[in-house]
């Protein structure tokens, strides 16, 4: 009898030894979970890009993005940045064009999905934000008769011009430009990221699935519920790519070097009005205008000073350094700047959205394990297919 | 969300001296707010507001006296964290004496403040409504 007693004790103590436990969600904090998903959302179509989604555009830029020629001096393509085997960022601190600059490379991992582009959203479509760094002196100095001459004149380029944009390419270089922009997009909008440990959770919890909602480490759970619940870092981080894709001061300094500032999203407000290839001009191939709504009626506060983009937080573990212009090392260093951020930097009027957490070293670790649930390996990339085979 | 839409038939058929100033904008839901002199009724469009998603406002705005009543301007804000939206709303007038109020965008979950500047002749006045946006 004593044997048996203690057979069923044992056996007892190894099941639940192997059963992970689930925290006792509630119904509000299920639909808070509910809204970081579904993923992958459906595929992008940009309607003021009319190569958008399609296959002929996508592999135009595709060839355009890995494309060196596209610089000044023939040796930078938009991929010595944006590397894929980075998670379509460089590691880097501060981006390195023709010179160092102020701000970090954003990884491009669901950038298709964005309404605003850059750190300060002087972009308002990926294909205007795919123009300034083939412009810009300080990144690629590629220029605008440079496009239009490879599009023209290399005849594997000049025939995938065609079959994506149905014409040959014409003597309109800034038309030419914008095209390549827009293929450019087009492969650009392709990079969504993997599904996550944390979709498996969100869509087990969802559907009742105890047992595979078990499967989620407890720290990540106790790390969401923090996410979701005290930290309410969801404020900003909203949505299936965990950002609702406008902008906040975080209390990182604006200063790049002494008497100079970053004014972030002010500037790029300024920058957006005055571009020629925003919504609002003549290369927007969305006749309707509904695209447009976001860049009619933003508006310039001056709280936008020092605001830069909120990320999206999929493959985060992956990236780093942090923050618009890398100061932040490590994940571990970000949750511990949410934890000590000095209010005074802030100035807020009403209830902070940022303020100091003060979390337990066990509360940190717990918010890095959610953050590292959001990571998903990703398949090596297959070549790119010919242009005209 | 949901919860917060209004049937308005009932209150409408109460109020005769209403009669010119259907407060019923279609699809049988929405919100009235109102004052001692004004009542404004709308509803978003599309129906759903979602965090982040541009969305306009479709109000009819009248005076209890039934006097003509004009929409100036429409604002929101999140009075906890004291931050309006970082968009504009462009205010259109129809034909038909409703307003549309285009270009809203709630860029973060929570409590959202509505305010609705109305005049009639020279008297104005600032109406709100909140919605706890999810």
């Amino acid at each position: 009898m004593i044997r048996l007693l203690l057979a069923l004790v044992l056996a007892a103590t190894a099941t639940a030894a192997s059963a992970q436990p689930l925290l006792d969600w509630t119904e509000e904090e299920v639909r808070s979970i509910g809204r970081h998903g579904p993923w992958p959302p459906p595929p992008v179509r940009d309607p003021s890009n009319r190569v958008s989604g399609t296959p002929s555009g996508i592999l135009l830029g595709e060839h355009l993005f890995n494309e060196p020629r596209l610089s000044g001096n023939g040796k930078m393509s938009c991929a010595t940045c944006h590397q894929a085997g980075r998670d379509w960022s460089d590691g880097l601190a501060k981006a390195q064009g023709m010179v160092e600059l102020d701000r970090r490379t954003p990884s491009l991992w669901n950038v298709g999905y964005g309404h605003w582009f850059g750190w300060d959203g002087a972009g308002d479509s990926l294909w205007a934000q795919s123009i300034r760094p083939l412009l810009d002196a300080r990144e690629m100095n590629g220029g605008t008769e440079r496009v239009g001459a490879l599009l023209r004149d290399d005849r594997a380029f000049a025939c995938g011009y065609e079959k994506a944009f149905g014409a040959k390419p014409g003597n309109d270089n800034e038309r030419l430009l914008v095209d390549a922009a827009k293929a450019l997009a087009a492969f650009q909008a392709t990079f969504v990221s993997p599904r996550t440990p944390f979709d498996d959770f969100r869509d087990a919890l969802l559907a009742g699935d105890r047992g595979a909602a078990a499967r989620y480490p407890m720290s990540a759970q106790r790390g969401l519920r923090l996410f979701i619940g005290n930290a309410s870092c969801n404020a900003c981080h909203f949505g299936p790519r965990f950002t609702n894709g406008e902008f906040g001061d975080v209390g990182i300094p604006f200063f790049v070097r002494p008497g100079e500032v970053d004014s972030g999203r002010l500037g790029g407000l300024t920058r957006l009005a005055e571009s020629p290839f925003s919504l609002l001009g003549k290369f927007n191939d969305d006749a309707t205008g509904e695209n447009a709504r976001r860049t009619r009626h933003v508006r310039r506060l001056h709280t936008n000073f020092g605001e830069f983009r909120v990320p999206g937080l999929r493959q985060v573990g992956r990236g780093g350094p942090y923050m618009h212009n890398g100061s932040v090392a490590t994940l571990e260093d970000v949750v511990k700047h949410y934890s000590e951020v000095n209010p005074d930097r802030l100035h807020s009027d009403g209830v902070p959205l940022v303020r100091p957490l003060a979390l337990s070293p066990d509360q940190s670790a717990d918010l890095v394990a959610f953050l590292r649930s959001l990571d998903a390996d990703v398949p090596p990339r297959p070549a790119a297919a010919p242009l005209c085979p | 969300m949901r919860r917060l839409f209004v049937a308005l038939v009932a209150l409408m058929g109460a109020t005769p001296a209403l009669a010119d100033c259907p407060l019923d904008l279609g699809r049988g839901a929405g919100w009235v707010v109102f004052s001692d002199h004004y009542m404004i009724a709308f509803r978003p469009d599309p129906m759903r507001v979602e965090v982040g998603e541009p969305f306009a406002l479709v109000l009819n705005v009248c005076t209890k006296g039934g006097d003509p009543a004009e929409l100036v301007a429409v604002e929101a804000q999140m009075p906890e964290h004291r931050h309006s939206m970082n968009y504009k709303a462009a205010i259109v007038a129809s034909p038909n004496g409703r307003y549309r109020a285009e270009g809203l965008v709630f860029h973060m979950p929570g409590r959202w403040e509505i305010s609705f500047d109305v005049r009639a002749g020279e008297e104005s006045e600032r109406l709100s409504h909140d919605i706890i946006l999810k």
